[in-house]
């Protein structure tokens, strides 16, 4: 009787889910609910959680119920801890999910809401969760083990550096980018900018609070930080209308370039007691929390969405970002779909803390999944707002002209329609002077998150939302910039050790400052350039973001690649091998564009070209740096190109019987948590 | 007042001494699902695999989670 009904289950949320995709491709022309997306999109993870992903747990990768974990094995009480497994759920949620998610939908909605959607669920179920999964089971059967030294010991050491510098490189790229969006959200708004300036001084009591008053009470301090956080969003209405208080922070662009990067300077070199673990437990409350209220909000208001299906900038004359519809929504909307940056928290800290081998497809492929269904949020929340609004906001100023009736015309000559008051009422309406280009997508995506939350809980009002979803965002993206800069750092001491044993020792204090100076000064520089931009920088440094992520998860994908052939299990190494084949054909085609495209909005050499002899104060630095963004994107694709060959050999090898099929998993222990 | 029958605990004691439990419970969940320290689960821990020495204070305990969990940059994802 059972499977009668199970058939019978899964048939109808299948034929729900072909619904959900009909719907979204054949309704043109008229609005159509959100709740179609989300019907779309659920029934699909469903589906592909119940069946793909019990067949890699059990066909391809043969997970063991009697095999004990690492966690049971290694067992210390501290970072090897078995966990029950939606604790663990949970807890690798928490450390995957960022800004990536919600920033990279917003801005792909310039081509409509269809190829971004169906690209966060195709990407999800056939590579982003895979690769998660595999990274996560590859980990767990290696005592944990980073993807680094994954690469080193069963591709060889070539790829083992390859990869290595390819992670330094895009966590350069990554902390830039993202410093960039903050300082965009954050820019001429003094509510922003105030509360988020208060988390400084609430981060350095609760470290106070966890290290000397109260040791270890980390939720004691997190509770006291939050309603402190509360209170300062409160109070950074009054501090907006206040002249005075209004003056002293209302920041231009460069100086909160400058103030990011002592920051993150700053959280470095200081104890991580200080400011950098605090900061990390609010943030976690904060993202955990607003993630869950955001979904719950949806699904209670199901909105409609205004912005139509396929915009015509699928032929590559977006605004918002150069290209056409192929490659770039695919590296445009990196985290939600595949992000290489998961393999390495599926090879950190996740893979240490799996209590038995069986749950690792909830965690590697469903923990994967829940991302995906943050990027459809985001692209609802996006594409809730009118397509006019959406555009006023995320065009940069030297295509829209200075004011609303300029930004209006052109908006029109793209066949949208914006009233000139729009905009101003809607600054108003969400307490900022203005929302005119406001690029980087957060201001975009808090007002959708404003309308939405306000829709459900409308107490507050949409100005307090707003400054609320700016907070969220901007909290844990200089979470990332405050951690990623650390983990820089680390790894620049370990490569500079084997030039100079001295730097290698990372708690030697010349050392540390050195090391911070330069991974600050590298991200410092793309920040500071892509600031100063007159084309708004995100265009081109987005792009260069996605490239360095989708081929940090090719990187990963040729590990995983091996690592089945080397199993014996070369026949399902389809699995890994279709995303890595669709992904290094989308981002390395999108790498080629930005460097050798004609067109001078896409191409980094052909707009350096365009300003050659130019006499603008700023032609010679924007030649430079379009040189340099080519050079980047160029080394990019080299070193995924140096990791794919050597892989390649490696497969060659084993499957012609040259070399002996040898993988480096810990020894079998049969587990003692056996039902 | 009513008490439990053998036990001669009041009723009212024994739902809140469950309550308390329950909450303990659930606290220690949101400590791992955030990534926090949980020093009665070390001493738990510490007294099962090597009793006979003596656990860490709650001070050097924190200490020491918070350098191996943050010391080295916490993966973070974007």
């Amino acid at each position: 009787m059972r499977r009668p009904l199970s058939v019978l289950g899964w048939t109808a949320i299948g034929v729900l889910g072909a619904t959900g995709f009909g719907v979204l491709a054949l309704r043109r022309g008229e609005s159509i609910n959100a709740a179609w997306l989300l019907v779309a999109g659920v029934s699909s993870y469903l589906v592909a959680y119940r069946f793909y992903a019990r067949f890699l747990a059990l066909k391809v990768f043969a997970i063991d119920a009697r095999r004990a974990t690492p966690a049971e094995r290694l067992n210390n009480g501290r970072d090897f801890v078995p966990t029950s497994k939606w604790v663990l759920y949970g807890h690798h949620f928490a450390a995957i999910a960022g800004a990536g998610p919600l920033i990279g939908p917003t801005l792909a909605a310039q081509f409509g809401y269809l190829p971004g959607t169906l690209w966060l669920i195709a990407g999800v179920v056939l590579g982003g969760a895979v690769q998660d999964f595999t990274i996560l089971v590859a980990s767990m059967r290696r005592d944990g083990k980073s993807l680094g030294q994954m690469a080193k010991e069963e591709v060889n050491s070539v790829a083992g550096t390859a990869a290595m510098v390819a992670i330094l490189a895009i966590m350069i790229i990554l902390l830039a980018v993202l410093a960039l969006v903050v300082v965009n959200a954050l820019k001429a708004s003094p509510w922003g900018l105030f509360t988020i300036a208060a988390t400084i001084p609430i981060a350095l009591l609760m470290g106070w609070w966890m290290k000397a008053l109260r040791p270890g009470r980390v939720l004691e301090a997190s509770a006291i930080g939050v309603t402190l956080l509360l209170c300062a969003l409160v109070a950074g209405r009054w501090v907006s209308q206040d002249p005075t208080w209004s003056g002293w922070f209302t920041w231009t662009g460069p100086n909160l370039a400058w103030a990011i990067i002592i920051y993150g300077f700053a959280a470095s070199v200081l104890p991580v007691w200080l400011l950098l673990s605090p900061r990390d437990y609010l943030s976690t409350f904060l993202k955990v929390g607003t993630v869950l209220f955001l979904a719950v909000a949806i699904l209670v208001l199901l909105p409609p969405l205004r912005m139509p299906a396929l915009t015509r900038f699928t032929d590559g004359t977006g605004p918002v970002f150069a290209g056409k519809v192929f490659p770039f929504a695919f590296i445009t909307i990196a985290c939600g779909a595949i992000s290489g940056f998961h393999a390495l928290v599926a090879s950190g800290t996740t893979p240490k803390m799996l209590m038995r081998e069986t749950h690792a497809p909830l965690i590697g492929y469903g923990g994967m999944l829940m991302e995906s269904f943050v990027g459809l949020m985001a692209m609802i929340a996006a594409a809730t707002l009118e397509p006019g609004v959406y555009l006023a906001m995320n065009v940069p100023a030297s295509t829209l002209g200075p004011t609303a009736e300029t930004a209006a015309r052109k908006i029109a000559e793209w066949g949208f329609t914006l009233q000139p008051g729009t905009m101003e009422a809607l600054a108003r309406q969400m307490g900022e002077a203005t929302l005119l280009s406001r690029t980087g997508g957060a201001p975009s995506l808090a007002v959708g998150m404003a309308t939405i939350l306000g829709g459900v809980v409308s107490g507050p009002g949409l100005a307090l939302w707003y400054h609320f979803a700016i907070m969220f965002e901007a909290l844990f993206i200089l979470t990332t910039v405050d951690a990623g800069t650390r983990v820089g750092r680390f790894m620049l001491q370990e490569l500079a050790g084997y030039v100079w044993k001295p730097m290698g020792r990372t708690s030697w204090y010349p050392s540390i400052v050195v090391s911070s100076a330069l991974v600050v000064a590298g991200w410092g520089y793309f920040l500071y350039q892509g600031v100063v931009d007159p084309l708004g920088g995100i265009n081109s440094l987005w792009p260069l973001f996605g490239i360095a992520n989708q081929l940090l998860a090719a990187v990963a994908l040729c590990v995983g690649t091996t690592i089945l052939v080397k199993m014996g299990r070369a026949r399902h190494a389809w699995v890994t091998v279709v995303p890595l084949v669709w992904l290094t054909a989308a981002t390395l085609t999108a790498g080629w564009q930005k460097v050798f495209a004609a067109d001078p909005r896409l191409g980094f050499l052909a707009h350096a070209r365009s300003l050659a002899g130019s006499a603008g104060p700023d032609a010679a630095r924007m030649v430079f740096n379009d040189r340099l963004d080519a050079g980047l994107a160029l080394v990019f694709m080299a070193v995924v190109l140096v990791v794919i060959a050597a892989s390649a050999r490696e497969w060659w090898l084993v499957l012609s019987h040259r070399r002996a099929a040898e993988v480096h998993e810990s020894p079998f222990v049969e587990t003692a948590y056996a039902d | 007042m009513l008490t439990d029958r053998g036990t001669g605990v009041p009723g009212h004691r024994r739902t809140f001494a469950a309550l308390r439990k329950w909450v303990a419970q659930a606290l220690a969940v949101v400590r791992q699902v955030v990534g926090a320290p949980d020093y009665v689960r070390y001493v738990e821990h510490h007294e099962r695999c090597h009793p006979g020495a003596a656990p860490l204070g709650p001070r050097e305990y924190y200490a020491e989670f918070v350098s191996r969990r943050f010391g080295s940059g916490t993966s973070r994802c974007c």
